[in-house]
C-alpha cells in the first residue's frame, strides 16, 4: 500500500527522448551476412516492375500503434533513493482497407497505458478512471532507457489486435520490422526509414535507381530477426536518391517463392496508398491508411495536457499509491 | 450521469437517436448532438434530454433541430474525401444536430449534460416539448415535417392572450390567403372556440384574381391523400358551409349587378348611396393621405365633410346639396368643386383661412377620384335594395371582391367596411362574436410611412380589436413595409418563402437563422408560424385547401348560392326603412 512517494515532472515530456525516427537514407554500412541471390542472382540485380496477373488483394490490413509520454515522474524511495520513471500511452490500432468497397475503417484499436519505472517499490497510479499499471524495467532504469521499454507492450497489443482483424485472402501490412510477429500469415514489415545499409554499393546503386513502383530483387538477412527483404520506391516526384524508398521484409520460414510472390504483391498494393507531400511531412512513406490511423489512435490517447494535470493531481493528493 | 432509464418526466421518450456533443459548448437554449450511426435527425424533428441534479428532480430539455450537418471525421484535408471514398484513408463519417431548446421542465436552466441521451421525442414527449399540453384549446394549422399535426394556442388568436395574424412571404408561392382562408377553417371547424364559432364572422377581402370567389365551393380536384390529411388535422374536408359574396357593380352598369366573371350566382352588388357617403362622413377615406400633416389640404377635405355631413339631405337615392339634387358622385364633385371656385361659398366650404392653391389641391384630387369610385358611390340605385357590407347581418364567410377596382377605390372599400365594422364591434361593447378580418397586401393600407385614415382604421383594431374581438389576419410579401405598430400587435406570425433581401431585414429577427435561410426556399404549402408560447418557429405543411380556388377546381356550387339577389330581400320590409327611421310610408 505504501509504495514510494512520487513526483511528477514539471517539464513538457516532449522534452524528453524523442520516439520519432530521422528520416532519410542508412547511414551506418551493416557488417549483418546478405544474402542477394534469392530472386536474381546477385550480377544480374535489376529493378522489377509489377508482373503481369498480380492484383492487389481485396482487403489489406494495416497495423500501427503510437505512444506518447504523458509524464516523466521521480520516485522517492524510503532508504532514500530515487528512480525515474515515465508515465505512458499507447494504443494499436489495425485499419481494414476493404479496397472492393471503397470503405476503409478501423477494425480495432486498443489503449494501453503504463508506468514505466525500475523503482522496486513503485505502485499503479490511479486518476479518475484512467489507470496506469506499473511495468517494472530492469536494469538501472535511466530516464534514456525508458522510451524503449514501452515498445515490448505496444508491439503484444499490436499482435493483439491484427489477430482479431484477420479474414482468408487479406495482407497485413505490419508498420515497422516484423520481429516477434513473424508466425502472423500473409504479413509484411514495412520499415519506412533505412538506418543500416545492407548492401553493397553496387546493389545499393541497382536500389537508389528504382523507379516509382519498381522493387528491388529479394535477399534474405542473416541477422536475428532477419528474413526475407526487398526494397521498394512509391511514387515520388524525382528527388534524393532514397527517397520514397521503404524496405519490407515477409517471415524467414516462408518459401523463397512464396517470399517472391508477396514482393510482387506488395508492388501492386502498396503504391496507391503512398501520401502526398502536402498533407503529410513523412511522405510518401508514411501510408495514407496510417496516418489516418495515427490520428485516431492519438485522439484515443487522450489529451496530454488532461492526463499530465491528473497526474499531477493524482501524485499531490496521494493518489499514486 | 446519463442513463436509458425512464421514469418519471420521460415516460418513454422514444428511440435514442444520439448523444449531446462535449466539444461545442451546450448551453440550456442551445446544443449540439452527435447522432448515433444508423440513425438519423432532419430539421424540425422534437428531441428531448435529460438531466440529472444532485438532491432535486431530473431535469428534461426538450427542442427542435435546428441544423444538421455531416462531415467525415478524421480527414483533414479536402481532397481526403477521395482518398477515403478510395478506401485508403481510414475516417467516419459523423453528424450532428444543432437543438435549440423549446422547453425546460422544470425551469431550471442548466445545460444538458454533454454524452447525455438524446431521444426522439414522441407522443406525449413530443406535445410537452411543443407545449401543445398547455394549450388549452389548440387550433391545427398543419403537419409538422415529422407527419405529426402541430398546434396554435387558441388564446392567442382569440384575443384572450393575444391576437392577430401576421403572414409574410413572395406573392405566388407563399400561399399566404391560402394558409389564411385554412387558418379560418380550422377555427371554424376544430370545435375549439365552442359555441362561438356559430357566431364567429370572417371578414375576407379579395385582392387578386377570383381566387376567394369559391370559398363554398368543395374542391372537384379533392382525393383521399388530402381527406385523409384533413382526417388527421381532426377536421373533415369540406368547403365553407356559409358564404357571402359581395363585389362591386359592373362600371357603366345602371342596374349595379357584380361585377365578377367566373362566379356568376350568389354574388351580391356592394356600393355606397350618395346620402350615406355624405352622413356618414366617408370622404376622407376618398384621399390615401388624408390625415397627414404635412399635407395642406386635409383642412379642406375635413371641413367638406362636415358641410356635407351637416347640408346634404337624402333626396330620392341621391342627395340635395343647397337645394341642388345630385345624383351620382360625379354630380357631387362637380357640386363641390363649382362651390370651392366661387369666392362666395368658398368661405361655407372651405372655411375662411384657406389658400386658394390649397382649395385647388383638394379640387385636384376630387376630380381624380371621379372616374375610381363612381361606381361604388351611386346615387341612381334603389335605396331600400341591401348593398352595405355588414358581417353581423351577413353569412359566416363574408368575401369583398376587390380586384377589379383601382387602387383608391379598394382602398376607399377598405376603409369604409373596416370603420363600419370595427365601430359596430366598439357598440356592441363585448369581443364575442369574433370577427376575423382577411386582408392581403396590407402594406398597401398601412405602410410604414405617413397616415390616412385606412392606415388609422387598421392600428385600431391591432391595437384595439384584441379586445373588441376583431382579429386582423393581415399578409403582405414585405413585412418590413408595413406599419411597426401592426407586425408588433401581431401574436402569431406566419412566414412563407420569402425574398432573400427581405429575409435579412430585423422584422424576421423571430426566425433563426437555418429558418431564415430555409425561408428562402419553402415551397408552397410550407410555412413557419411563430407563437408566443414557443420560442421557435414551428415549420409545418398545410394540406391543399378542400374548397375551390379558381373556377377550374370549382365543384357543385351549394344550393344556397342558387338564389338571386332579390331573395335576400325582405319582401315585407318597409320600403325606404333603410337609414332613416322617422319615415312615414305612404
Amino acid at each position: 500500500m505504501t509504495g514510494p512517494q512520487l513526483f511528477v515532472d514539471a517539464w513538457d515530456p516532449s522534452y524528453g527522448a524523442s520516439f520519432e525516427a530521422t528520416p532519410g537514407g542508412p547511414v551506418a554500412p551493416s557488417s549483418t551476412q546478405v544474402d542477394t541471390d534469392v530472386e536474381l542472382p546477385a550480377v544480374d540485380w535489376r529493378a522489377i516492375g509489377p508482373r503481369a496477373g498480380v492484383a492487389a488483394p481485396h482487403v489489406v490490413l494495416l497495423v500501427d500503434g503510437v505512444r506518447r509520454i504523458d509524464a516523466s515522474v521521480w520516485t522517492a524511495e524510503e532508504d532514500g533513493a530515487s528512480y525515474p520513471g515515465i508515465a505512458a500511452s499507447y494504443a494499436a490500432g489495425v485499419v481494414r482497407c476493404d479496397l472492393e468497397r471503397g470503405a476503409a475503417e478501423l477494425a480495432g484499436a486498443r489503449v494501453g497505458r503504463g508506468l514505466f519505472t525500475a523503482s522496486p517499490s513503485a505502485q499503479e497510479v490511479t486518476c479518475g478512471q484512467v489507470r496506469y499499471p506499473v511495468h517494472r524495467v530492469g536494469g538501472s532504469g535511466e530516464l534514456s532507457k525508458l522510451p524503449a521499454a514501452v515498445q515490448a507492450p505496444l508491439t503484444a497489443l499490436e499482435v493483439a489486435v491484427s489477430d482479431a482483424a484477420r479474414t482468408d485472402g487479406d495482407l497485413l501490412v505490419v508498420d515497422g520490422p516484423l520481429r516477434a510477429r513473424r508466425q502472423l500469415p500473409r504479413t509484411l514489415g514495412y520499415i519506412k526509414t533505412q538506418h543500416s545499409q545492407y548492401l553493397d554499393a553496387r546493389l545499393t546503386a541497382v536500389v537508389t535507381g528504382l523507379g516509382s513502383g519498381q522493387r528491388s530483387p529479394v535477399f534474405r538477412l542473416g541477422t536475428a530477426w532477419g528474413g526475407w527483404s526487398w526494397y521498394l520506391r512509391l511514387p515520388v516526384a524525382v528527388g534524393a536518391p532514397w527517397a520514397g524508398i521503404v524496405r519490407l521484409e515477409c517471415s524467414p520460414d516462408l518459401e523463397p517463392q512464396d517470399a517472391i510472390a508477396l514482393a510482387d504483391l506488395s508492388l501492386v498494393t502498396l503504391p496507391r496508398f503512398a501520401s502526398s507531400p502536402y498533407k503529410d511531412p513523412r511522405a510518401p512513406q508514411n501510408l495514407v491508411p496510417i496516418a489516418g490511423l495515427e490520428r485516431r489512435l492519438r485522439g484515443m490517447l487522450g489529451d496530454a495536457r488532461l492526463l499530465h494535470r491528473a497526474l499531477t493531481m493524482a501524485s499531490r493528493s496521494g493518489g499514486i499509491r | 450521469m446519463t442513463d436509458d432509464r425512464t421514469d418519471g418526466r420521460i415516460d418513454s421518450p422514444g428511440e435514442p437517436v444520439g448523444r449531446v456533443l462535449g466539444t461545442a459548448d451546450a448551453t440550456p437554449l442551445q446544443f449540439w448532438t452527435a447522432v448515433s450511426p444508423g440513425s438519423y435527425l432532419q430539421l424540425d424533428d422534437v428531441v428531448v434530454t435529460r438531466r440529472d441534479l444532485p438532491d432535486r428532480e431530473p431535469v428534461t430539455i426538450a427542442g427542435v433541430v435546428t441544423q444538421v450537418r455531416a462531415r467525415h471525421e478524421g480527414a483533414q484535408f479536402e481532397s481526403d474525401v477521395f482518398a477515403i471514398a478510395d478506401g485508403t484513408l481510414p475516417a467516419q463519417v459523423q453528424e450532428a444536430a444543432e437543438i435549440t431548446t423549446t422547453r425546460v421542465d422544470p425551469e431550471l436552466y442548466v445545460p444538458p449534460a454533454p454524452g447525455a441521451t438524446v431521444h426522439r421525442a414522441e407522443g406525449d414527449a413530443r406535445a410537452r416539448a411543443l407545449h401543445f399540453d398547455r394549450m388549452e384549446r389548440r387550433i391545427p394549422m398543419g403537419m409538422g415535417r415529422d407527419g405529426v399535426p402541430v398546434y396554435l394556442n387558441a388564446d392567442f388568436l382569440d384575443g384572450s392572450r393575444g391576437a392577430h395574424v401576421s403572414i409574410s412571404g413572395i406573392s405566388g408561392v407563399a400561399t399566404k390567403t391560402s394558409f389564411a382562408t385554412f387558418l379560418l377553417y380550422s377555427v371554424f371547424r376544430s370545435g375549439v372556440l365552442g359555441g362561438d364559432a356559430v357566431n364567429a364572422k370572417a371578414l375576407i377581402f379579395n385582392v387578386k384574381g377570383e381566387d376567394l370567389l369559391f370559398l363554398d365551393h368543395p374542391n372537384a380536384r379533392l382525393d383521399d391523400t388530402t381527406r385523409a390529411a384533413y382526417a388527421k388535422l381532426g377536421l373533415a374536408a369540406g368547403a365553407f358551409p356559409d358564404v357571402r359574396v359581395y363585389a362591386p357593380p359592373r362600371v357603366g352598369d345602371a342596374s349595379g349587378t357584380p361585377d365578377v366573371s367566373s362566379r356568376l350566382t350568389g354574388v351580391d352588388a356592394f356600393y355606397w348611396t350618395l346620402s350615406e357617403f355624405c352622413a356618414d362622413r366617408l370622404l376622407p377615406y376618398v384621399f390615401a393621405d388624408a390625415d397627414d400633416e404635412r399635407q395642406q389640404y386635409t383642412m379642406v377635405v375635413h371641413s367638406v365633410t362636415a358641410h356635407l355631413a351637416r347640408y346634404a339631405q337624402p333626396a330620392d337615392g341621391g342627395v340635395s346639396v343647397d337645394g341642388v339634387r345630385l345624383g351620382s358622385y360625379a354630380d357631387l364633385v362637380d357640386h363641390v368643386v363649382e362651390q370651392l371656385n366661387d369666392d362666395e361659398t368658398r368661405g361655407d366650404w372651405a372655411g375662411s383661412a384657406v389658400g386658394l392653391g390649397t382649395v385647388n389641391a383638394f379640387a385636384r384630387r376630387l376630380i381624380g377620384s371621379k372616374k375610381d369610385l363612381g361606381r361604388l358611390i351611386r346615387g341612381d340605385l334603389a335605396t331600400r335594395r341591401p348593398h352595405s357590407i355588414n358581417t353581423a347581418e351577413s353569412a359566416q364567410v363574408t368575401v369583398v371582391d376587390l380586384h377589379n377596382l383601382p387602387d383608391r377605390a379598394q382602398r376607399f372599400v377598405v376603409g369604409v367596411t373596416l370603420r363600419g365594422e370595427f365601430e359596430r364591434k366598439e357598440k356592441a361593447g363585448t369581443a364575442k362574436p369574433l370577427l376575423f378580418v382577411v386582408l392581403d397586401e396590407l402594406n398597401k393600407y398601412a405602410p410604414r410611412e405617413g397616415s390616412s385614415p385606412i392606415k388609422e382604421v387598421l392600428l385600431d383594431i391591432a391595437e384595439r380589436g384584441r379586445s373588441l374581438g376583431v382579429i386582423l389576419v393581415g399578409a403582405q410579401q414585405t413585412a418590413s413595409e408595413v406599419e411597426r405598430r401592426i407586425v408588433t400587435n401581431s401574436a402569431i406570425r406566419v412566414v412563407g418563402r420569402l425574398d432573400p433581401a427581405e429575409a435579412s431585414r430585423p422584422e424576421y429577427g423571430f426566425l433563426p437563422p437555418a429558418q431564415r435561410q430555409r425561408a428562402l426556399l419553402a415551397k408552397p404549402g410550407t410555412m413557419f408560424v411563430n407563437q408566443p408560447d414557443i420560442p421557435v418557429p414551428l415549420c409545418l405543411e398545410f394540406p391543399f385547401p378542400a374548397w375551390a380556388t379558381r373556377v377550374s377546381e370549382a365543384g357543385r356550387a351549394p344550393s344556397e348560392t342558387l338564389r338571386s339577389i332579390t331573395g335576400s330581400i325582405d319582401p315585407f320590409a318597409v320600403v325606404g326603412s333603410g337609414g332613416v327611421d322617422d319615415d312615414i310610408p305612404f
